[in-house]
């Protein structure tokens, strides 16, 4: 009877063991996998890998204020993702996840720069904008370096973050910015229908998220003419998916990147090491595994209550002031190249 | 046990997987070590440390394993005169409260304390690591640059060190100074000073006990947990009883030699190398003042008799802390001649706020009835 335990035992112990080995096994595999990727041999005895001997980035980079930093954003569900994905996709450039930080240290630091009697308490404290900005300036550094790979261009997207669009470019003065444009009608069908949670915007609906769509996309769009032509673009996004070459073209030439065809097919590049690095929580993750199509152009057409849509210049202005036709259902954004014509269709 | 073949081959198998297992786990972590090392080697800030210059052209560098003072406490515990009387030590410069390193210090912890929002940010590549580097950096700036360069620097905001371990953690060879006051005079300071507290009723002695209460808690749980060499409570009564023995344990404890400059605060207000003040924060009209025994047993007689009674019920830190939870007031000890004579020049009107230093708010105060 004893006898027969012990063997149970023993066969129990041997099954959870060769599973561990197992287990254990593929992670050593992966892990040694994606160091060979980045061309360092696997070390056993935990030395220090010695620099110099990968291909490409192993050189220690510095990083400062000063460097060209790129900053995507705008309304949430305009492209955004998608745009910081095609980037990716160049071997120069990494952009990574949200940070999801971001934001919110920026507008921590807006209420207190805002709010005048807390700006004279700091000043008294010697908190001075000018320690401000130094702070602000390390924290976010740190974050935008040590969230991805490292890289020649890093970007930084969080769509907010470009609420505090001149603070930035005062704070970075070698930043670039992208202020994703999209028709609002298009961005709130999509939070809406796909139930994105954004801090402001009632989902219920279509009225409220058009204002507050407005009043977001018009505070960036502001800033960005603030700030001027050769530091920020606006790219709007149905421009962007109908002609990717051309605006990838003009993109990086803004951006003083040099070209690479790679940004034309991100989708080639996702999860490997130089390219896209998509987080499993981001809710766009679904879409921009797929190729560059036009799928998510018109689909809010038929879907905007009527009382909406007539008072849809009301709402929002900056429609007409984008260039989208407040009353066209949908407006003409143009014909797809020939390459997006037939992403679509695989997609 | 017989030894059979099986039995051993059994054994030499075991073994053998054992052996396995230990050397992939062991590999696997190495790895994963050389990866992480990489990345972060791999860019590096372009000024390593931090950089600053005083008036005397004397420079000097900062990083985050610099000696850093982190002084703190409930508020009204005499945070404000510890940090006046480091001040006119000539090597050492607290300045004044920052306000936003608490703030900061709240929001990095809201952000590890959700598990679905951590998650989120580890998905993100935002994982503790990357943060507190932020961290560091954010408060090293502002620290380093919100007052005069000194060899030594301090920092005092009460509610830090409700993230003292955490700070501890992210500054290595730092420091911590405690203030501990009888809660009932703390309470009682800030009800008739009224200084408004983020969660303090100023209407009810007994929720300002309680949530006092509260937040000694969780400052001295922590102080005890970062251990004595770089966590030391000091108590407010003792302080102003016996500055000098007090004061040159303190230094004993930073390690800092000693100057006899830090007993006379007093005379280093608004000088270089001295003593700081902004006309804002709610202490400044007490800490121009040489160090005295005013403020004390001021609370005699405040405290309503429902109050008095539940006393070691609403607050038992005060027992925990040395305080008899029923005198009324417990006797706090003799004062040093020293003490005794500043508080003679005190009560006679020797020291006024000076004019700079009056902030309107101060003038309002004023007008309230003063016990």
């Amino acid at each position: 009877m004893v006898g027969k335990l012990k063997q149970n035992l023993l066969l129990a112990c041997l099954a959870i063991s060769s599973a561990t080995v197992f287990y254990l096994g593929r992670h050593a595999l992966e892990c040694h996998q994606r160091m060979e990727r980045r061309g360092q041999p696997p070390r056993g005895d935990g030395a220090a890998a010695p620099p110099g001997t990968a291909a490409g980035s192993n050189r220690s980079r510095p990083y400062s204020k000063d460097m060209p930093l790129i900053f995507i954003g705008g309304v949430p569900r305009s492209g955004t993702t998608l745009m910081r994905a095609m980037l990716d996709a160049h071997p120069d450039v990494r952009c990574g996840e949200e940070t999801r930080v971001i934001p919110r240290i920026l507008a921590v630091k807006q209420m207190w720069a805002r709010s005048s009697k807390e700006k004279i308490r700091l000043d008294e404290a010697g908190v001075t904008d000018e320690v401000l900005d130094s702070a602000m300036q390390a924290f976010l550094l740190e974050i935008i370096v040590k969230h991805g790979e490292p890289a020649p261009y890093l970007c930084n997207k969080d769509p907010f973050a470009l609420k505090s669009l001149t603070y930035l470019a005062r704070i970075f003065p070698n930043a670039k910015f992208l202020l994703m444009v999209r028709d609002g009608r298009a961005s709130v069908h999509s939070m809406i229908s796909r139930k994105v949670t954004i801090a402001g915007f009632d989902l219920n609906s279509y009225r409220d998220c058009l204002s507050k769509w407005n009043r977001a996309i018009e505070t960036m769009y502001n800033q960005c003419v603030e700030v001027g032509f050769e530091r920020c673009m606006l790219v709007h996004y149905e421009q962007l998916v109908l002609h990717p070459e051309r605006w990838m073209r003009t993109l990086l030439k803004f951006l003083h990147i040099p070209w690479n065809q790679a940004v034309l097919h991100h989708e080639e590049m996702i999860g490997k090491a130089g390219g896209v690095s998509l987080s499993k929580v981001e809710r766009s993750t679904d879409q921009v595994i797929k190729p560059v199509n036009v799928e998510a152009l018109s689909k809010w057409v038929g879907k905007i209550p009527a009382d909406v849509l007539q008072d849809m210049p009301v709402i929002a202005p900056m429609l007409a002031k984008l260039g989208y036709d407040p009353y066209a259902n949908p407006p003409n954004y143009g014909k797809p190249d020939q390459k997006v014509v037939e992403n679509t269709r695989r997609v | 046990m017989r030894v059979t073949t099986r039995r051993v081959l059994l054994l030499v198998g075991s073994v053998a997987a054992l052996m396995v297992t230990l050397h992939l786990g062991q590999q696997v972590l190495e790895c994963q070590q050389v990866l992480s090392e990489r990345r972060h080697r791999l860019m590096r800030p372009e000024n390593e440390e931090l950089v600053m210059v005083d008036a005397n052209h004397v420079e000097y560098r900062y990083s985050k394993d610099m000696p850093l003072i982190f002084i703190g406490g409930v508020p009204r515990s005499g945070t404000t005169l510890m940090r006046a009387m480091l001040d006119a030590h000539p090597e050492v410069r607290c300045g004044e409260e920052t306000r936003i390193i608490p703030r900061v210090l709240a929001m990095r912890q809201a952000w590890s304390k959700s598990g679905r929002e951590k998650m989120r940010l580890d998905e993100a590549g935002v994982t503790d690591q990357v943060l507190d580097a932020a961290m560091q950096a954010f408060i090293l700036e502002v620290i380093a640059k919100h007052g005069e360069p000194a060899r030594y620097l301090c920092n005092k905001d009460p509610f830090t060190l409700k993230s003292s371990v955490y700070l501890s953690r992210l500054f290595p060879n730092s420091k911590f100074l405690l203030m501990v006051r009888d809660g009932r005079a703390s309470v009682h300071s800030m009800i008739t000073r009224k200084v408004t507290i983020a969660g303090f009723d100023l209407n009810s002695y007994r929720d300002c006990l309680t949530k006092w209460n509260k937040a000694i808690e969780v400052m001295y749980s922590q102080c005890l947990e970062i251990g004595r060499a770089r966590c030391l409570p000091v108590y407010y009564e003792q302080l102003v009883l016996h500055p000098e023995q007090s004061m040159h344990n303190i230094m004993r404890f930073l390690d800092i030699s000693w100057s006899d400059m830090v007993l006379h605060h007093e005379e280093h207000i608004g000088k270089p190398g001295g003593v700081s003040l902004s006309k804002i924060e709610r202490s400044t009209d007490q800490v121009i003042k040489p160090v005295n025994m005013e403020a004390l047993s001021k609370w005699i007689g405040h405290i309503p008799g429902d109050v008095l009674q539940d006393m070691a019920h609403i607050a038992p830190m005060l027992a925990r802390l040395g305080y008899d939870p029923y005198a009324n007031p417990p006797n706090y000890g003799h004062p040093d001649p020293l003490v005794v004579n500043n508080t003679h020049r005190v009560l006679k009107g020797d020291y006024k706020t000076p004019a700079n230093l009056k902030g309107h708010l101060q003038v309002r105060a004023r007008c309230t009835l003063r016990v």
